[in-house]
């Protein structure tokens, strides 16, 4: 299914070093010496354009140096504006790549799951157990049995979940999760309000900004894209101001932010409502613009000065559940509403929160008070940007997957819009997977879980509750795991198969969240040990099963230029291939919702009302107190003045880390050096702890417990503290975590919008006892 | 000739360290030896008002070396050409040897020494390969926020002005460092 490696190669024979002229004796030395060093080795270099594709959010160029079959070096684009420029996580590639560490062969589990005792064995061998495997689980109790834990460590379009999915649907079917941990509860909001979840405008709208809010979003280390980053120094050094809400001094506040307003994490929505408050009492809001493309501003209003339920939401009243002073509150709410065109980028992290939904539901609501929809400089908060080379899935139009089929809508779904997350009843969300394998049916899930099918994820670290994730994973029949590397899942895998990585098979990767660009990877080494792709597993795992898999009988290079046809905006297949990125020109800044804006009577909203739902009916009819129809901010049993609060009285968050895409490089040697795992914590709450900077110390809470250092310092509020999420899971005898996961303390709840509450953890910390 | 040199934006400086690992890259120097490229973190003041930058320190390649001058084997030479400050390895002694002058007189720590008996000097040679072949240093081109450049110093002084301190970093008229920046200032009270 290979076609020629070479074809697909560009060779670039690299000019000869020409020495300059030496000027004196010592010089001459000191010249030739690197000039030697360099001549003869690069005549066999070839420079092959591949790209760095985990879920980071960017997916960046490499260019990688290959001699003698083995990657030596890269480099990254040096070419047209905007440059893709690979970051820290990808120019360490090579750690990846050639790790000591890379899964080299089969492994089947010896000894008890989860002890780490692997022996090896044959492809044959192994492929035979796992489709025996999966054909005695179906047998048993049928193809909802399966569970398939497709992460997106791959965000290419042939490897990773894509395939292994196909094979299972051909093979009758399988259990799967809705929502996502980035972001449900911003999506959920996204389309609540707006039916869609296209919004926002493209970055290079925001120099016709007047102000911009960055809001609880660190694009500094959460990579968009590299643009995104790159035009905020730009807009900022074009004299825009900038406002950054976060409970931490980020390195997006350092660079960009002319004002920061740290925040207590889950309050967010407070605030926000407060800042309506002001905007409506000072009579600053568009009523033009919410009598002609909003519903329900009234009953906002009627919540606003509490005639609901007797609580005007004032800024004193949000000063006390946010921490942010009244004036501050009132001095934003004043600015934003009055520097039209203004543009409030609402994060997804504070939506990865309880109740996470009505913060999203507060921002999107807010730029439509203040008529920032629809223009140039302004900004429909929501779920992503406008532009899009990643088209949005139909979403709520059934399944194919015979297990889902004719399955209801779930409940609290938006089922009745188009688009968004798959309603599907037969789908479990994401944050109780391993509480429905431990109960299953008898516990309300929809199905009984007996095997887990593991790729591209590093499933127990990742998702929340860790150690109910490893009880869960214990109490399966079988699991099996492709991977690169022994990660705290696949270290729970009974069959342990070896993938490759990017450098060594062929892919497209388009963008994140709409980035105008598609990387095109080219295949730059053979695979390493035995490892194979995850296609490549598939495609001999379904012979074994006897189905007939898709994507079979063509070669990735047909797959390829297939599904690039297919897409508008690849006009030239090879010559992206030649080049291993596509830049999309684009005339001018895209700006959603330009249309329904400018012609509302002929482009209707894609909302049940066709305009803005600041009131939301679709919500109304959920009558759930904790999905209101208008947003709200609502408590909830992990909040900063819950009762648990007593016992455990910091909040904890579980950021991006800038040296890691989730899980991954959390073990590439160069990364560990740049910047240590550890937890944040303010210098007040370690003084009164007698935690000094570097010390080792306990995070803890009922979930759990972990053991890494501290970093005492000012850029996080007093209060709050910060575990990174994505360091690997290791516990100890007593079940002491001595990697520093984060999720071995966060809270496995859901908001019914799917919001999920990894940021609504209360913690306490102590210094680690002294060995 | 024509002293090269570094500029540096600090106020556009994320704190990636992508320069950082594409040195480590780019001229295969493993974790937790030398660091050709640096970047040292700055935080200051209380929260709320705190001030946080960033500062690159490669080989600032100054036009008087210090290390050159206490180099007893004078193993470390100053081109002509470009003023670029290089090591000749067979000349020098080894850290147990000498005792590492060289990073004793460096007032940002340029020279570095792996942790190995006796470790040779090794630091930053502004890419000396890729510039024969009229390419940018490794970290110049790496930088995801066009932060940093680097060229003959005249020029870049011409281009982004004649700064020669920023947060974190002290000139010294003795040993003229050949950087340049845009320092980061912070404004307190805003």
């Amino acid at each position: 299914m290979e076609v020629s490696f070479k074809s697909r190669l560009i060779k670039i024979l690299l000019m000869l070093v020409e020495r300059p002229q030496a000027f004196n004796k010592p010089m001459e030395k000191a010249e030739k010496m690197w000039g030697e060093k360099f001549t003869s080795a690069e005549n066999d270099v070839t420079i092959v354009p591949t790209g760095c594709c985990h879920d980071c959010g960017g997916r960046c160029v490499l260019k990688a140096h290959v001699k003698d079959g083995k990657i030596i070096r890269f480099e990254t684009d040096d070419g047209e504006e905007p440059q893709i420029r690979a970051c820290l996580r990808g120019r360490a590639y090579r750690q990846r790549v050639y790790s000591p560490d890379r899964l080299k062969y089969p492994l089947r589990r010896v000894g008890e799951r989860g002890a780490g005792k692997f022996e090896r064995i044959s492809w044959d061998e192994a492929l035979d157990t796992v489709a025996a495997e999966l054909k005695r689980i179906k047998e048993t109790y049928g193809n909802s049995a399966i569970f398939l834990a497709g992460g997106s460590g791959n965000q290419g379009i042939l490897h990773g979940p894509i395939p292994v999915g196909a094979m299972l649907q051909a093979f009758g079917g399988f259990t799967r999760t809705w929502g996502s941990p980035s972001y449900e509860g911003a999506l959920f909001a996204s389309m609540a309000t707006y039916g869609t979840i296209r919004t926002g405008n493209s970055r290079d709208d925001l120099f016709k900004s007047r102000l911009v809010i960055l809001w609880g979003w660190n694009p500094a280390n959460t990579i968009w894209d590299p643009e995104t980053a790159m035009t905020l120094a730009k807009v900022r050094e074009k004299g825009v101001k900038m406002v950054a809400v976060d409970p931490r001094y980020t390195d997006t506040v350092t660079t960009f932010a002319d004002q920061w307003i740290p925040i207590r994490p889950g309050t967010d929505a407070a605030m926000l409502i407060a800042m309506a408050h002001v905007i409506i009492s000072e009579d600053l809001q568009d009523q033009a613009f919410i009598e002609k493309y909003t519903v329900g501003f009234d009953k906002y209003k009627e919540y606003l000065l509490g005639h609901e339920d007797g609580v005007p939401k004032t800024p004193s009243w949000a000063e006390e559940i946010t921490s942010v002073p009244a004036e501050v509150i009132v001095g934003l709410a004043r600015e934003y509403a009055t520097s039209k065109p203004a543009a409030l980028i609402a994060g997804w992290g504070p939506a990865r929160a309880a109740m996470g939904e009505q913060y999203s539901r507060a921002a999107n609501v807010l730029t439509a008070i203040t008529g920032n929809i629809g223009i140039n400089g302004g900004y429909a908060s929501g779920f992503m940007r406008a532009y899009s080379s990643r088209e949005t899935s139909s979403g709520t139009r059934g399944s194919r997957n015979p297990v889902e089929k004719g399955a209801p809508p779930r409940k609290y779904s938006l089922h009745k819009l188009r688009g968004g997350t798959n309603p599907n009843s037969a789908r479990i969300h994401f944050s109780k997977v391993f509480d429905a394998i431990l109960r299953g049916r008898a516990g309300g899930y929809p199905n009984d879980l007996k095997m887990a099918y593991v790729v591209a994820s590093n499933f127990i670290n990742q998702f929340p509750n860790t150690h109910k994730g490893v009880e869960a994973f214990k109490a399966l029949e079988f699991v099996v795991v492709h991977e690169q590397f022994m990660t705290p899942t696949a270290k729970l895998g009974d069959i342990v198969l070896p993938a490759n990585t990017f450098m060594e098979r062929t892919d497209i990767a388009p963008p994140w969240l709409g980035s105008p660009y598609y990387i095109y990877l080219n295949k730059a080494i053979d695979s390493l040990y035995e490892s194979k792709s995850d296609l490549e597993i598939s495609l001999e795992l379904s012979k074994k099963l006897g189905v007939s898999h898709p994507m079979d009988s063509a070669t990735d290079d047909d797959i390829l230029r297939f599904i690039s046809s297919r897409r508008s905006d690849i006009r030239d297949y090879e010559a992206m291939k030649q080049d291993g990125v596509l830049k999309i020109k684009i005339e001018e800044p895209v700006v959603s919702f330009k249309e329904q804006i400018q012609d509302p009577e002929n482009n209707p909203f894609p909302t049940p009302s066709g305009k803005i739902e600041i009131f939301c009916e679709h919500l109304e009819e959920m009558n759930n107190p904790l999905i209101p129809p208008i947003p709200k901010y609502i408590g909830h049993p992990e909040s900063y003045d819950a009762p648990l609060a007593a016992k455990y009285p910091l909040q904890l968050l579980t950021t991006h880390y800038k040296t890691r895409a989730h899980s991954i490089w959390h073990n590439v040697p160069w990364m560990r050096e740049v910047e240590p795992h550890a937890v944040w914590i303010n210098t007040i709450d370690a003084k009164e702890r007698g935690i000094g900077d570097g010390d080792l110390v306990d995070v803890y809470n009922d979930r759990g417990r972990i053991r890494i250092p501290a970093k005492v310092t000012e850029r996080i509020m007093p209060g709050v503290v910060n575990v990174s999420e994505g360091a690997w899971y290791d516990p100890d005898d007593q079940g002491v975590d001595h990697g520093g996961c984060a999720n071995v303390l966060t809270n496995d709840d859901h908001s019914p919008g799917g919001a999920v509450h990894v940021n609504s953890s209360l913690v306490q910390v102590e210094l680690a006892p002294r060995r | 000739m024509s002293q090269m040199g570094f500029y540096f934006d600090q106020t556009r400086c994320t704190g990636c360290y992508t320069c950082a690992v594409a040195c480590k890259d780019w001229h295969d120097l493993p974790a937790g030896s030398v660091n050709w490229m640096r970047v040292r973190a700055i935080e200051k003041g209380t929260f709320p008002n705190i001030f946080v930058a960033y500062l690159i320190l490669p080989c600032c390649h100054c036009a008087d070396p210090p290390c050159v001058r206490v180099c007893p084997a004078d193993a470390i030479l100053k081109r002509e050409s470009d003023g670029i400050v290089v090591v000749d390895q067979e000349k020098c002694l080894g850290q147990d040897e000498c005792g590492g002058p060289c990073l004793k007189a460096c007032p940002w720590d340029a020279p570095q020494f792996d942790q190995v008996d006796n470790a040779k000097m090794q630091k930053c040679n502004f890419c000396l390969q890729r510039l024969e072949k009229g390419q940018q240093t490794i970290c110049v081109e790496a930088c995801p926020m066009h932060a940093l450049d680097a060229g003959p110093l005249q020029d870049l002084r011409a281009k982004y002005g004649e700064v020669s301190e920023a947060e974190g970093y002290a000139y010294s008229e003795r040993f003229k460092p050949s950087m340049t920046f845009n320092p980061k200032l912070w404004h307190k009270g805003d």
